[in-house]
């Protein structure tokens, strides 16, 4: 039916010119009365009905109906459109505008004046006006209809029931009723009988829909059945009932205020529950989005304060993890990304959580200053882009990373928890991204703007608007007053309204012609909100929960001005809005200094961020103790040790200490400089391949002296020693062609006597032989292998000597293999039984009779008489056959 | 530019020639231990324990990040600030105080915390029945176990529940010709305004009169523990000459005497005596109804000690320590069961106010001998401090040293015996070792303090608490493997005030390359970080002069 519907809509009726004055008749009509203005707002609104573009009104229309695509437009309404939408659903179809109003608990004349909400009234022009221009709404306002795809997503089922918490019709819950039961129900509602089901229901609805004689038939009630009303009134509407019912659900049941839906469950009309409701589809209707309250407010400058101190230790936290992997990260996993144990490592080099730690890594990942080397052993390591961020201004470098932030789709809030296989997502590891991330980012961030300079937020009146913005579809129904409805009298909680699985699946099923996006559960977007107010304050986007100006500045938000979500557009570059929060947030870092102060504890500190040459030069020199605002280095001996390694010579270090210190170095400084200085290379490692020694250091000078000597690269470490770069066979060999006559030393100092014509392996243990078969059997296997062999043999000829007297019960029959294969193939030729001896693989001994039917490979198959079923049996397994005595065996 | 730098491991770096950072220090001072004070910047430390000193001496969170926020140079992470309000916030929550009808009971103004503690099982036996949903009954007995526990927990409790008053004595001070100065007039008040608690003053600041001010504000029975007989002696004489107080009122109970007065002075060493599995001696504590127990080096207190304390939290305690820093890191001990901090001063500050000399502090290297590195390279690991802790050449530079300081009064310490015995015959000065009767060494301490004898040789015993006022130079030869507080006892022992104002030296004797020079160092860092520069001289150049 689906398609014939959806035919009426799209299609022009044949005949009638489009575009003609009066109601249009289909979406088609209405979308192409719609200026092109119109069409526009509904394509940005739905880009998805671009993919392809349209050939005309009548496939946009036809597009527009597709349940994919009315899927994804009902996800991005606010609850209040939505709530709408949904009202529309349970709305006779069409719906006029006042009826609607009335549903909503907007003004209908006849309800009561409390449950009339003017701001319903003054709401719903521009929520119907959205749905109109999103197409899922067409129409005038005289004949409001739902497209009929979002109308069957909406309206209530037992499956899914809607939000409304309202149930099927009486007309759809009678349907497959007999017409003799329901006359006894328009009896029992003391209705005159009718003719025909259809009257009869028809009665029925006007009973239920008359609010006078609703409530006459209502007073009569017995308390108890009102009580069970009160609970399915606000829904879910279906209740279970035992086989007998207790007498109130019976009072209602006869009356039809509760019709089976099947034997076990019951629902509530839908007339009946609005009676009830007073008219109203949604217990609260919230018409406007809840306000942003503030949590504090604090000097804007505070704000910006705090917000640039924590800009300042986010990019020393990311200068530090990537600088700890300057010489090599920790390896990729095979599956990519981090291995616990890495990121736990990397939390404690950092001292942050590991959360925070995965959201530093995923940062700088994002900004693309780490990446995996990509060599046959992967790591982790900074890339050249690192060198190029590390030489901007510290502005700069915050707006870098912030740029990547806000637009990453990775989540690091995810790391640690699992994927739907229930394996563990690891930092920088795959399916971490989450589509929905920079744009719950971008609305957390543009709420926060909403708000004065210096104001913090709520997050929970934060999460609050964003729920609103962007409900789920069963999250959206009112709240339930007095907590779940007890079940004792029969009305059950049907489905979970929570829950938001319905949709996901139904995505999943439809044939769209693209493949929807899984929508982000609500509980995800409310995570990634969280996610996203932290991840600000960690960044210094946020200074005590207020959004800092340069923040404003880089979100091209206007600065004080409540803004809506669509300033994107603002018209400034995105290049252009980091640089001018760069501007705005560069006097509020540390100044760099290029002194620091030495302590007669062998500290020292530098007030405030060094100059990056002067910060690496004393990274080597001495340790890092402390970190922040400022830095405290200690010099221990290792670190001067370290910094003596790197060429620089005593002297050196106490001109750069002098050069860069407010201080005068302090003795003890000047003295573990020298003391470390003065042991320093007092010991001196080299490489040789083998040296020369002489007691005749006159003799060496001449070896030195000799050119011939050059190829063997000899240096001179002592008077009587020399080193060479050449191995000891080639250094005999030269200085023997030289004329000299060396001998060989061992390592322990005494000569070598090495014969020229023989070359030999160290000693070596001959190999052991790896015979073939088996050991050689000894002499007293032999004598039992012999005495056994005849013993075969023996009864071998024995047996041979009355081959044709059948096996006496007990005894195996035996026969050589020839004579077996012989018998065997003779009976399957016959067809004929024979008696065999069968050992089987356990070595135990029987005897069957079998039919033979083949004889192949080795392999005989027959008719096992024994076992009563056809079996395979090899031969060798087979001691001998015997015939059978006779043949009526 | 502001004087205060908030480092992000919580420490805070004071820059003291900055013209704000007097104000600075008095603003952090409550809340944030001095962890080192060398010549520029002081480094502050913000710990639990201290947050909740902070509260237990009345400051709230908003003081302390207002303080924060106002004198730091650079924007304070707002994490931080977040975490001192919310460690602050915890101390208070429950509070010990007491019942009309049941005795002790556990309070709460946030009842999630107490069903916290409640669930745990080192709380459980500790507490009775619940009296409503905020109010759990405390057994007495447990007063300082439940302080214990919940400190481990996270959530100190305050302890409101008062004290006994104890036996009421007349004491008074006997300000003829002198009087308490200024610091010590605040520390008493500070002690006795919050109940119980710490006082901590450097070596020589003169903490006895501390304990004194206190008696005579408690004038009830007093019960003082000390470290040692000489040190009871000394606080015996003090009290006698400082107050009222007279010699018959004041017993000593110790190894020796057992005397029970209204003024006790007990030894650490006899309370933890055990035998046969119990401590005999425990019976002090209810001999008498104290008012007042006074805890002399508390930093020192040995861990039976704190057990007993735990049972006696309904008297007023007050410890006397010159540093809060214990080598077994049992600080959060001290504050749930002696009491939190009262008051504390900065030694360079004391001396600035010139009630201490100030010192030169000096270490020299010497160089083993050829021969006493081999056997230094060669000795097994437990062997090689002795090693090279006592290699002749040191025998030689302290000689130097004594000729260099001759007339002035010196004392050599030491670790080992044999050195000290060795020393002891070439200066031909007397040894005070652990063997020597406690009547000699208070003869050798007299002859001491007359000018007598000038140099004096000492073991460890010197250690704590004897009062050597006119000694001028200290020689340490060898020490306890690097013990910071060790460091400050001899220290203390130079650094009493001079009746000439002669400058105070301090040298120790440590042999280059080798873990002695280790060793050295780590006590040269405390002393560093305690603002006493300290310069090293090679030994060549000392006995070439």
């Amino acid at each position: 039916m689906g398609i014939g519907e959806l035919d009426r809509e799209a299609h022009v009726p044949e005949g009638r010119p489009s575009g003609t004055a009066g109601s249009p008749r289909t979406l088609a009509e209405a979308l192409r009365a719609r200026g092109d203005d119109g069409l526009a707002a509904l394509l940005r609104a739905r880009p998805d009905l671009l993919g392809p573009v349209p050939n005309d009104v009548t496939q946009l229309a036809t597009r527009a109906g597709t349940r994919a695509s009315v899927v994804r437009a009902l996800e991005r309404l606010d609850r209040f459109s939505l709530q709408v939408a949904e009202t529309l659903a349970v709305a006779p179809d069409p719906a006029p505008y006042p009826v609607l109003l009335g549903l909503l608990g907007g003004g209908d004349p006849e309800a009561p004046e409390a449950a009339r909400s003017p701001e319903v009234a003054e709401a719903l022009p521009r929520a119907v006006a959205l749905l109109r221009e999103q197409a899922l709404v067409w129409g005038e306002d005289d004949r409001l209809r739902l497209v009929r795809t979002a109308r069957e997503l909406l309206s209530p089922s037992p499956q899914h029931p809607s939000p409304t918490g309202l149930g099927p019709t009486v007309a759809e819950a009678t349907a497959g009723m007999s017409p003799g039961r329901l006359q006894e129900i328009v009896a029992a509602a003391g209705l005159p009988s009718t003719h025909d089901p259809v009257s009869a229901v028809a009665a029925l609805t006007a009973l239920f829909t008359d609010r006078e004689r609703m409530a006459a038939l209502l007073d009569t009630a017995p308390p108890e059945a009102l009580s069970v009303l009160d609970r399915l009134v606000w829904g879910p509407p279906y209740g279970e009932v035992t086989a007998k019912p207790t007498p109130p659900v019976g009072w209602l049941r006869d009356r039809g205020l509760l019709l089976p839906v099947s034997p076990r469950t019951m629902v509530l009309p839908r007339e009946v529950a609005l009676h009830l409701r007073g008219g109203r589809a949604h217990r609260t209707p919230e018409p406007h989005a809840p306000r942003l309250e503030v949590a504090r407010e604090y000097r804007p400058e505070a704000v910006d304060g705090a917000a640039a101190g924590q800009a300042y230790a986010a990019l020393a936290t990311v200068e530090e993890l990537l600088k700890s992997w300057d010489h090599g990260g920790p390896a990729v996993l095979r599956a990519g990304g981090l291995s616990v144990r890495d990121l736990k490592r990397t939390a404690t080099a950092l001292d942050v959580p590991e959360p925070v730690a995965a959201f530093w890594l995923e940062l700088a990942y994002g900004a693309g200053l780490l990446a995996s080397d990509g060599e046959a052993d992967e790591r982790y390591a900074p890339t050249p882009a690192y060198d190029d961020w590390l030489d901007r201004p510290p502005a700069e470098r915050w707006a870098r990373l912030v740029t990547a932030w806000l637009t990453a789709t990775r989540t690091p809030g995810l790391v640690g928890g699992q994927d739907a296989k229930g394996r563990t997502l690891s930092a920088l590891g795959p399916d971490l991204d989450r589509a929905a991330a920079p744009e719950v980012r971008h609305r957390v961030l543009g709420l926060l703007a909403t708000l004065p300079p210096g104001a913090a937020a709520d997050p929970e009146t934060l999460l609050g608007r964003l729920r609103w913005e962007r409900p789920t579809r069963g999250a959206s129904s009112a709240p339930r007053a007095g907590g779940p409805p007890a079940p004792a009298a029969g009305p059950a909680d049907g489905t979970d309204p929570g829950a938001a699985g319905p949709w996901a699946s139904e995505t999943r099923t439809a044939a769209a012609p693209r493949p929807a996006a899984p929508r982000p559960p609500a509980e995800l977007r409310e995570r990634l909100a969280r996610w996203a107010l932290g991840d600000a304050e960690l960044l210094g986007v946020t200074g005590r929960g207020a959004l800092s100006t340069h923040a404003r500045a880089l979100l091209n938000l206007p600065l004080a001005k409540a803004a809506e979500p669509s300033a994107e557009g603002g018209g400034v570059e995105p290049e252009v809005a980091a640089e001018r929060a760069a501007e705005l947030l560069e006097p509020l870092l540390p100044r760099a200094v290029d002194h620091v102060l030495l302590q007669a504890d062998l500290t020292a500190v530098a007030p405030g961020p060094l100059l990056r040459p002067l910060a690496d030069a004393l990274a080597v020199l001495a340790d890092v103790e402390s970190k922040g605002g400022a830095t405290v280095y200690r010099f221990t001996p290792g670190s001067v040790r370290r910094a003596l390694d790197t060429g620089r010579s005593a002297s050196d270090l106490h001109a750069f200490l002098a050069a860069h210190a407010r201080t005068p170095v302090p003795q003890p400084l000047a003295y573990l400089i020298d003391d470390v200085a003065r042991k320093h290379g007092h010991l001196r490692i080299g490489a040789a391949s083998a040296y020369v020694r002489c007691d005749d250091d006159a003799l060496l000078g001449e070896i030195m002296a000799d050119r011939r000597s050059a190829v063997l690269r000899l240096r001179r470490l002592a008077p009587t020693v020399l080193a060479a770069q050449t191995d000891p066979a080639s250094l005999l060999e030269g200085l023997r062609s030289m004329g000299y006559a060396p001998a060989a030393e061992s390592a322990g100092g005494d000569v070598l006597i090495t014969r020229t014509d023989t070359h030999r392996t160290p000693p070596r243990t001959a190999p052991a032989p790896v015979p073939d078969g088996p050991p050689a059997p000894d002499a007293t296997l032999l004598t039992a292998a012999v005495r056994a062999i005849r013993a075969g043999d023996r009864a071998a000829t024995a047996v041979r000597k009355e081959p044709a007297v059948p096996v006496t019960a007990g005894g195996l029959p035996r026969t050589s293999a020839a004579e077996t294969l012989a018998t065997v193939q003779a009976a399957a030729m016959t067809g004929s039984a024979v008696w065999i001896g069968y050992v089987n693989a356990e070595g135990a001994a029987s005897q069957r009779v079998i039919a033979p039917v083949r004889v192949e490979g080795g392999f005989v198959t027959g008719y096992d008489h024994t076992a009563d079923e056809v079996r395979t049996y090899p031969l060798h397994r087979i001691t001998g056959v015997a015939e059978l005595a006779d043949d009526d065996a | 530019m502001s004087c205060l730098i908030v480092q992000s491991d919580k420490t805070l770096l004071l820059e003291v020639d900055h013209e704000l950072a007097e104000a600075c220090r008095r603003a952090i001072a409550p809340f944030a231990e001095l962890e080192r004070a060398p010549e520029h910047i002081h480094t502050y430390r913000v710990t639990p324990l201290g947050l909740w000193n902070a509260r237990a001496a009345g400051h709230d969170a908003e003081q302390v990040v207002d303080a924060l926020v106002e004198y730091s140079r650079y924007p304070v992470p707002h994490a931080l600030l977040v975490d001192i309000a919310e460690t602050m916030d915890r101390y208070g929550r429950l509070t010990l105080s007491k019942h009309p009808a049941h005795g002790l009971v556990l309070t709460t103004t946030d009842r999630p915390v107490l069903e916290e503690i409640l669930r745990s099982k080192r709380v459980q036996p500790l507490v009775g029945a619940r009296l409503d949903p905020d109010t759990v009954v405390v057994h007495p007995s447990e007063r300082g176990q439940i302080k214990q526990t919940l400190l481990k927990l996270g959530w100190p409790a305050e302890d409101l529940a008062g004290y006994v008053d104890g036996e009421a004595h007349p004491i008074d001070l006997a300000e003829d010709g002198w009087s308490l100065r200024a610091y010590q007039r605040q520390a008493v008040e500070g002690f006795w305004h919050g109940g119980s608690g710490v006082v901590v003053l450097p070596c020589g600041a003169g903490k006895t009169l501390v304990g004194a001010g206190a008696m005579a504000k408690a004038k009830a029975t007093t019960l003082i523990l000390v470290t040692n007989t000489v040190s009871a002696r000394q606080w015996k004489n003090e009290l006698v000459k400082r107050t009222s107080l007279t010699e018959d009122e004041i017993g000593e109970y110790s190894g020796t005497k057992k005397e029970i007065r209204p003024v006790t002075i007990a030894t650490y060493q006899v309370l933890t005596t055990r035998r046969k599995g119990v401590y005999p001696h425990l019976e002090l504590f209810d001999s008498r109804d104290w008012g007042l127990i006074v805890y002399d080096e508390v930093h020192l207190l040995p861990a039976p000690v704190f057990k007993f304390t735990a049972d006696l939290q309904a008297r007023r305690r007050l410890g006397l320590t010159a540093t809060l820093v214990r080598e077994d890191g049992k600080e959060a001990d001290v504050f749930s069961l002696i009491g939190p901090k009262r008051f504390d001063a900065p030694w360079k500050e004391i001396e600035a106010q010139g009630y201490i000399a100030p010192a030169d502090c000096v270490e020299v290297r010497v160089n083993l001998t050829e021969s006493e590195r081999l056997a230094y390279a060669t000795a097994e690991a437990e062997e090689k401090y002795r090693f090279c802790a006592t290699t002749a050449t040191k025998r030689r530079v302290t000689e130097a040293l004594v000729r260099k300081f001759a007339g002035q009064q010196i004392l050599v310490i030491g670790q080992y015996i044999d050195q000290l015995d060795e020393l002891g015959a070439h200066l031909d000065a007397p040894v005070i070792k652990g063997e020597t009767s406690n009547k000699e060494r208070e003869r050798l301490f007299d002859a001491f303090r007359n000018g007598e004898i000038n140099v004096l040789v000492v073991s460890k015993v010197a250690n704590f608490s004897i009062d050597l006022p006119e000694a001028t130079v200290a020689i340490q030869v060898s020490g306890t493997f690097g013990s910071r507080q060790e460091e400050a006892q001899r220290l203390g022992r130079v650094l009493r005030p001079k009746a000439d104002g002669h400058q105070a030296h301090f040298y120790s004797v440590v042999a280059r390359d080798t873990i002695d020079q280790d060793f050295a160092a780590h006590r040269q860092r405390f002393l560093a970080e305690q603002g006493y520069a300290y310069r090293i001289l090679d030994a060549d150049e000392l006995l070439g002069s």
